[in-house]
């Protein structure tokens, strides 16, 4: 296996190489050839990563543990949490439905979670979790099929649409939610591949 | 297409390609075990298939009723299009546009750009490359939203549960439709967008 140089950057989009340079603060380098994003100046630490990952998993047990929302008619309520949402479906005979839902909004925000923890906190030590190469490329996975933002716009939207038909009020988990896609999204952009970086 | 140099999905390392066009021989790499491929394999057959089934898919999703409400009164049976025109003739303009973007615009774009893509790989390999690959990128980024109506669904039909007073329940629309979803986002990762540059003036220099 011939290894070429290290400071060589192959575009995902469309496979042309380039000599890599680190850019500038707040700056992103692309492709000359289809202007895809080759890399950014990356602001986050492992150690800001970790914390952030520890907030989102946090709020995300809180988010699937606590009501999305109330409904109230003539004197009775109706509330449902998210994996009750999930099991409601799968027990009316909508089992593909469930497992499509089930598989991206709670496996694999968990998976993306939760793998990250179980790698960043030996790397933020300066170690390398066993099967950290496995876990990255899972991590990748977890990333394709995660759609928290998607479900979180769908609860507000599920929300304005039974307004009109009862007393519709937003849980716990609504607001838990909202926390968990904008801490997802700070994580995410952080990428994958610079955990490599701290692999010696 | 033999460009010398692979990126590895994974971990960012660049390696020289050894095994060419042979298609016996699979390369990893070398600092993360990841498989390096010039093409991702069988990339227009595996977009082909799963185009084709989404856009079967897509009429039964849009003819079968996604959702189905029942009231003391009366029993109604909604469509995709029709659950946004009810939301249009409400005076929710805005969230009629919301929903019609998710469940209606995103999945034809995404079933027609790549449909385009694959079928201009082979027979206008040099037409507009760069809009061509941006196209790529935007069914990349807005692929996730056409799963928003079938969460609003799954989320009606675990709320409303008051028995004959009023219940939802997923019609056989929304599976149909959770499918499209899913072979549309297949389809979009099989395609390898790679193919939009074979044979191009700069394919295996270095920028």
């Amino acid at each position: 296996m011939v290894r070429a140089e290290q400071t060589l950057v192959v575009c995902e989009q469309c496979g042309l190489a380039h000599r890599w340079q680190v850019p500038a603060e707040a700056a992103v380098a692309r492709c000359t050839r289809c202007d895809a994003v080759l890399g950014r100046s990356h602001r986050l630490s492992i150690d800001s990563i970790l914390a952030l990952t520890v907030a989102a998993a946090a709020v995300y047990l809180v988010a699937i543990n606590t009501p999305l929302m109330t409904l109230s008619l003539r004197g009775s309520a109706e509330s449902a949490t998210l994996p009750e949402a999930i099991a409601l479906a799968w027990q009316a005979g909508q089992e593909i439905v469930a497992v499509v839902a089930a598989v991206t909004a709670l496996l694999a925000p968990a998976a993306f979670i939760a793998l990250r923890l179980y790698v960043l906190f030996p790397l933020s030590v300066g170690k390398k979790a066993p099967g950290f190469a496995w876990c990255v490329r899972l991590l990748h996975q977890a990333g394709r099929w995660n759609m928290i933002e998607v479900f979180t716009i769908g609860v507000l939207l599920s929300l304005v649409r039974l307004a009109g038909l009862a007393e519709a009020s937003p849980g716990p988990a609504l607001f838990a939610l909202g926390a968990v896609t904008v801490l997802f999204a700070a994580i995410e952009s952080a990428g994958l591949k610079h955990l490599w970086w701290h692999i010696k | 297409m033999s460009a010398g140099l692979l990126g590895c999905e994974s971990c960012g390392l660049v390696s020289a390609d050894v095994v060419g066009d042979d298609p016996t021989r699979v390369q990893h790499c070398p600092r993360c075990g990841h498989v390096l491929r010039a093409t991702k394999p069988f990339p227009l057959q595996r977009t082909w298939a799963c185009v084709i089934a989404a856009a079967i898919l897509y009429v039964p999703a849009n003819v079968l009723p996604v959702m189905v409400t029942t009231s003391a009164l009366q029993r109604d049976e909604h469509t995709l299009l029709g659950g946004i025109h009810e939301l249009w003739l409400d005076g929710s303009w805005g969230l009629a546009a919301v929903v019609f973007v998710a469940s209606i615009a995103v999945p034809v774009l995404k079933i027609a750009v790549l449909a385009l893509l694959a079928w201009t790989v082979r027979r206008k390999p040099a037409w507009r490359r760069l809009e061509r690959a941006r196209l790529y990128r935007l069914i990349e980024v807005v692929g996730h939203w056409s799963m928003l109506d079938v969460y609003v669904v799954v989320l009606l039909a675990a709320t409303v549960r008051f028995g004959p007073l009023a219940s939802v329940s997923a019609g056989l629309g929304l599976l149909s439709f959770a499918g499209v979803v899913v072979l549309t986002l297949l389809a979009t990762w099989s395609f390898d967008p790679r193919l939009i540059w074979r044979d191009h003036p700069a394919d295996g220099r270095l920028a």
